[in-house]
């Protein structure tokens, strides 16, 4: 109950955060429902079904991702000192944290439930009634068991995920400012990105050359390629950090000004934070590349259907938002060295300059690691 | 009005509400060239506020500030922080460091803002680290220094422009005494020996006693001295009727 109370005096734009994780929800729910539909509806392929489902996993792990650093950066699950002293103290806090992302989430669910009913044709009274009936299998009744239990996957994940993330630590938090150790994930994640490369060619090179199915058509056995991929988009969530690091480290190198200054050493310290979303981004947008090279090459319009396009965009949506929502953490977690800096007399614009370039130094290095990676996705599985 | 010749910053009658509350009623003051004025009275009692108008931090909603003969209160917000980076210095009770950087590079942040060379920001940090005692924290990051090591750092960074006005706001409140004291000795020491004002806000007599002259503030207001503090209510009367 007091998470519900909390909303109601919560700011709009923290209220748009989670607004944004509930559609996300939304989406994830209906594409789950119309795996449901089309297995429903098409008893005999079963294994097509499966491949559905599959996919529905990438979008999930995105909302999931979304939802934890929305929960992350939530005033109302910050520790304040007030809050203690009448014992709403750490663990009382995760709670909430957990119980308002689960709220979020089943919103979301519920919308998707209502929106796929609609659509079948089952709740009437609105335009577009039953607009989808034949897609849907409206002929056959919903299981509603399995309905609910697909609609709650998310929920469950999510709030566990944010009542992970928060859990109180039993070791003190380290003091602001400690000097982090260099990431190691860089050469963890420079051979997972070779290796997810590797497998990929050589699974491709098994299929019967048609490419990596969607689930619009598929052909072949797409296990592999997927694997291959997944391994790819792994390392570069592990590479992510220890690149933002060398970014910082380069930016404040050789006599630097209090612009460069503040800019690489403020990079370097919250390489994890920012460089982990940074590197997901990064290979989703590899992936599409890779995928529009494939596809759009031989005007796949059959490969990409309505649903293909709603998956894709809430992965990129919602990593994207997730990079944001980072950002605006590692901001958050900054406020109070910046009114000094102020205090002292610092102008906001080197303020604004040093995150301005922060970002291009991340753009410079991250955006050819993009393109190269996905060139290197779709080479083996176009020829 | 003009304020007089003689005084580096002036002001007449501040009011200033903060918070649903009036912080200054009708404060006027001015500051010699070179002093070193104690502002003191107990906590709540417009300090803090007097010293944020005075040094354009906040913009008083009547009355009049004026630096070296140049209004401050009708100047934009740029112009204000212009004059609070090249001529003020300022210093909080926490230390408010940035984290991220090294104690030299702490203390030369405001030079390297200013648009000063890194080797002539850094020749002159590491001067006055030394000067302060702190010489061997110069390559330490702000965690692992102790407290008074961190509000000396501060010192050293509101110092190293050598600005013309200090403001320090109460900048012994989180040390322990002996600390505080030997903070505040090479304090004014050093403004003394370079000439610069220090306008001082403390609740604490010793700390004034430092000063040159001292100006007492009570609910916003100047009084002429702070009350002494009594003791408990009715302990008097208890040990009578024993």
């Amino acid at each position: 109950m007091l998470a519900l109370r909390l909303v109601r005096g919560t700011h709009p734009l923290v209220l748009t955060r989670r607004l944004l994780v509930a559609a996300a929800a939304a989406g994830v729910g209906f594409l789950l429902l119309c795996t449901l539909g089309y297995a429903v509806g098409h008893p005999e392929r079963s294994s097509a079904s499966v491949l559905r489902l599959l996919w529905c996993l990438l979008p999930l792990a995105a909302t999931v991702q979304f939802a934890v650093a929305v929960a992350r950066t939530d005033p109302s699950t910050r520790p304040r000192p007030g809050l203690s002293a009448v014992g709403l103290g750490p663990a009382r806090l995760t709670a909430i944290a957990a119980a308002s992302t689960a709220v979020a989430c089943t919103l979301g669910s519920t919308v998707a439930l209502l929106f796929y009913l609609h659509l079948r044709g089952d709740i009437t009274g609105l335009p577009f009634d039953g607009a989808a009936a034949g897609l849907l299998a409206a002929d056959q009744p919903v299981p509603l068991a399995a309905a609910l239990t697909l609609l709650a996957v998310l929920p469950v994940a999510a709030a566990t995920a944010a009542g992970l993330a928060l859990r109180p630590r039993i070791a003190p938090a380290a003091p602001e400012g400690v000097e982090k150790t260099v990431p190691s994930g860089l050469p963890w994640g420079v051979a997972l990105v070779a290796v997810g490369l590797a497998i990929e060619t050589y699974a491709s090179r098994s299929g019967s050359g048609n490419g990596l199915p969607l689930p619009g058509g598929f052909d072949g056995n797409p296990t592999g390629v997927l694997a291959g991929w997944a391994l790819t988009a792994v390392g570069l969530a592990l590479a992510g950090p220890g690149l933002a690091h060398g970014c910082g480290r380069l930016l404040q190198a050789v006599r630097p000004g209090a612009t460069r200054l503040l800019a690489g050493r403020v990079l370097m310290d919250e390489s994890r934070r920012i460089g982990r979303p940074l590197g997901v981004v990064s290979a989703v947008f590899s992936g599409l590349l890779a995928a529009s090279r494939l596809y759009g090459a031989d005007g796949g319009s059959e490969a990409f259907g309505p649903l293909t396009g709603l998956g894709a965009a809430l992965i990129l949506a919602c990593t994207t938002a997730t990079l944001l929502t980072a950002a605006l953490e590692s901001r958050q977690g900054r406020a109070h060295t910046t009114e000094a800096l102020v205090r002292i007399g610092a102008p906001p614009t080197v303020l604004r300059t040093a995150a301005l370039l922060r970002a291009v130094a991340l753009l410079i290095v991250f955006l050819p690691l993009t393109w190269v990676v996905a060139e290197l996705a779709a080479l083996p599985l176009r020829g | 009005m003009a304020p007089p010749d003689n005084d580096v910053l002036w002001a007449r009658s501040l009011h200033c509400a903060l918070g649903g509350s009036d912080a200054l009623s009708g404060v006027s003051l001015g500051v010699r060239e070179g002093e070193i004025l104690a502002v003191v009275g107990p906590r709540g009692s417009g300090k803090t506020t007097l010293l944020r108008c005075l040094s354009g931090q906040l913009v008083a909603q009547q009355g009049e500030v004026w630096f070296n003969s140049a209004p401050v209160h009708t100047l934009g917000p740029a112009q204000r922080e212009r004059l609070r980076r090249d001529r003020f210095g300022w210093i909080d009770p926490e230390s408010g460091l940035v984290p991220e950087l090294t104690g030299w590079e702490n203390a030369a942040l405001p030079l390297l803002l200013r648009g000063t060379s890194h080797r002539a920001a850094k020749t002159a940090a590491v001067e006055w680290l030394e000067r302060l005692d702190i010489g061997g924290c110069a390559r330490k990051r702000p965690h692992a220094l102790t407290q008074s090591q961190r509000q000396r750092i501060a010192i050293a960074r509101a110092l190293v422009t050598t600005p013309s006005v200090l403001f320090a706001d109460e900048p012994t409140a989180t040390l322990h005494r002996a600390d505080g004291a030997q903070v505040l000795r090479t304090l004014t020491a050093a403004a003394r020996s370079h000439g610069i004002t220090v306008l001082l806000a403390t609740h604490d007599d010793g700390v004034a006693a430092l000063a040159d002259r001292t100006v007492a503030l009570l609910d916003g207001r100047r009084v002429a001295a702070v009350p002494p503090a009594t003791g408990a209510e009715g302990v008097a009367a208890c040990s009578l009727s024993v």
